[in-house]
């Protein structure tokens, strides 16, 4: 009787301790996933040094060709005309209305003519737009005042970028550096110690790969002034490209338009590619840094792709496994021997074929809907540069729109839910995870009507994709006088 | 790293696992139901499902994503409720061999 008893409590206990056990167990894992959402650890690979968060096992991916599709003659790019950067200040110096395009430089005036549409783009950025950004900044500007610090702050370190062409910067100092390149062990070695020393001077990201002339912009702009009439021989001591790249600070990036611009990241890659070409050229090797925001000999996506960084998604932005497109790249041109990297293929082409989640939310419309199409001789999605650069007027802080990197599904963060979704469409060669998620997507992550995204006087909201961050919220640590409100 | 992530957190929660399917398994014996290896792989399944729909809605939370909790909360959690009746009603069922131990 008495061991009937004890064998009665025994079970109840073993009952009552299982089911307390399942509720405990159930709030625990609820707990870890609010956890997981908030972590900082998870913010995209922003906490990241020496290499610790490019973890995605890229071996399994790797291709032998790029996958970009040449389909036809190719041509390399007029930064002079073609790099929205280096023609619209020209542009703006230029232009007058009275003389039309007879004011413009030979080259300018060719460029319009050719391009009709990009004429009309840039003079309403110049008659329309910027008048009433003007205006608008007046009346609302405030409310960015801390996104702007933030932003021109984390850009205020900034190495110096290069006055004199590739020839007179990239070797080691004639005076002062090494004589003769030092001998290496081997390609492979020095490639993994490459790897290595990008991680440890602040990279999330390293690739290698051969350089192919055709990225190399046809009339460079840096040290050789706009006008230069004879295209850039790619110099011979350009042979390899090493690819670094660091992630942009989650909430900032995620609020966007426009509580800060790139500039931190911009910064961050900068200073790591000047850190790699110094450390290359104590070798006694040569090397030259391509870095944001505009100091670029090249056109980077394809490079990011032959090293093995990425694929190219229809907003015309590198997607990494790691990052999304959430990143800034530089590059670094140099002739040290190296093993180099093979590109990835982790199923970008299908996901982007019906996601087309960024071209629906870009304000400006630029991003295509439609198919990829013979662009310089490449198949890839068009992208309206002057569309998109228009856009960045239309809005309030610092100038820039980020909205296709923030609302594509690759840009998530890196917890293990937006990491398991990733492995699985990465593995699904039927496609159906790719539509689901892309549904889910849409549902689950509501986006403001694009039009609310611009100011005001342009008929918008000045809306943001998410709420900003609380540390750049003005008024919650500003006092602002009335007539500044 | 927080609790929640540390390996300290994943051993407690083993332990809670092993004492909830021990507390599981009497409570079925009193119903008269046995556990047979299918049925435990059932549960097992729906567990872990459950802890997916609980950690996403975390996870969400945690994202300030209000609106993909809430979706995920009606659409995983309505599968996991509907798959709860459906387990339920299998483990009741008599198992062919149980059944012919018995006779
Ligand atoms: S940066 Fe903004 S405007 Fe430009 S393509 Fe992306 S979403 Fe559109
Ligand atoms: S939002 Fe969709 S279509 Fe656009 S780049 Fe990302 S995955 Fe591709």
């Amino acid at each position: 009787m008495k061991k009937k008893t004890f064998n009665f409590h025994r079970r109840q206990f073993l009952k009552a301790t299982g089911a307390a056990s399942a509720v405990l167990g159930g709030t625990g894992i609820g707990l870890f996933g609010i956890r997981s959402g908030k972590d900082p650890m998870t913010y995209s690979g922003t906490e990241s040094l020496q290499g610790m968060t490019q973890n995605f096992n890229r071996s399994k991916y790797e291709v032998d060709t790029p996958t970009y599709k040449k389909v036809g003659e190719t041509s390399r790019i007029d930064a002079r005309t073609e790099v929205i950067f280096a023609r619209m200040p020209r542009f703006g110096q230029q232009w007058d209305d009275e003389k039309g395009l007879d004011s413009l430089d030979p080259i300018l005036k060719k460029y319009y003519q050719d391009h009709p549409e990009d004429l009309e783009l840039d003079l309403h950025l110049r008659k329309e737009i910027f008048p009433k950004m003007r205006q608008d900044k007046k009346k609302y500007g405030d409310e960015f005042i801390l996104a702007e610090a933030w932003s021109n702050a984390m850009g205020a370190v900034w190495p110096r970028g290069y006055n004199k062409p590739p020839e007179e910067t990239d070797f080691p100092h004639p005076k002062y550096g090494r004589k003769q390149p030092l001998e290496l062990e081997s390609p492979e070695m020095t490639a993994k110690l490459i790897k290595k020393m990008g991680h440890e001077f602040g990279s999330t990201l390293v690739g290698i790969c051969k350089l192919n002339p055709e990225w190399v912009y046809k009339h460079p702009m840096r040290g050789r002034g706009f006008d230069t009439e004879a295209p850039l021989d790619v110099p011979s001591h350009w042979e390899y490209a090493i690819v670094v790249g660091t992630p942009m600070e989650w909430d900032a990036f995620y609020a966007n338009p426009n509580y800060g611009t790139s500039h931190d990241s911009y910064a961050k890659s900068r200073i790591v590619a000047y850190r790699m070409a110094a450390f290359i050229k104590e070798l006694g090797y040569a090397a030259r840094a391509h870095t944001p925001g505009t100091d670029y000999d090249l056109v980077v996506p394809p490079i990011l792709i032959d090293a093995g960084i990425g694929e190219q998604g229809r907003h015309s932005v590198v997607i990494t496994p790691e990052l999304g497109s959430n990143f800034r790249p530089a590059i670094i041109t140099t002739n040290i021997p190296m093993a180099v990297d093979k590109p990835i293929d982790f199923g970008v082409q299908d996901f982007c074929k019906t996601c087309k989640i960024c071209a629906e939310q870009c304000p400006s419309g630029a991003i295509t809907m439609g198919d990829k199409e013979n662009i310089k001789g490449y198949k890839r999605y068009a992208l309206n540069v002057s569309k998109c650069h228009n856009f960045w007027y239309s809005n309030l802080g610092n100038i820039g729109c980020r909205l296709c990197v923030a609302v594509c599904p690759y840009s998530r963060k890196s917890n293990w839910l937006h990491k398991t979704a990733l492995q699985v469409t990465a593995n699904d060669p039927t496609g159906i995870t790719h539509s689901t998620l892309t549904e889910m997507q849409k549902r689950f992550y509501p986006a403001p009507d694009v039009k609310d995204y611009y100011i005001p006087s342009l008929g918008g909201k000045n809306a943001s994709y998410r709420k900003p961050p609380w540390w750049l919220r003005t008024r919650d640590f500003i006092k602002l006088k009335k007539e500044q409100s | 790293m927080s609790f929640f992530n540390s390996g300290t957190f994943w051993f407690i929660e083993g332990i809670l696992c092993c004492l909830a399917a021990t507390g599981f398994k009497y409570w079925m014996e009193d119903r008269g139901v046995k556990l047979t290896w299918w049925k435990w792989g059932l549960v097992t399944l729906w567990i872990a499902f459950t802890g997916f729909v609980l950690a996403f809605i975390g996870v969400s939370i945690g994202e300030n994503e209000m609106q993909a909790a809430q979706m995920a909360a009606l659409i995983f959690g309505l599968i996991a409720v509907i798959a709860a009746v459906i387990v339920w009603r299998l483990l009741h069922l008599k198992d062919k061999n149980t059944a012919n131990s018995k006779t």
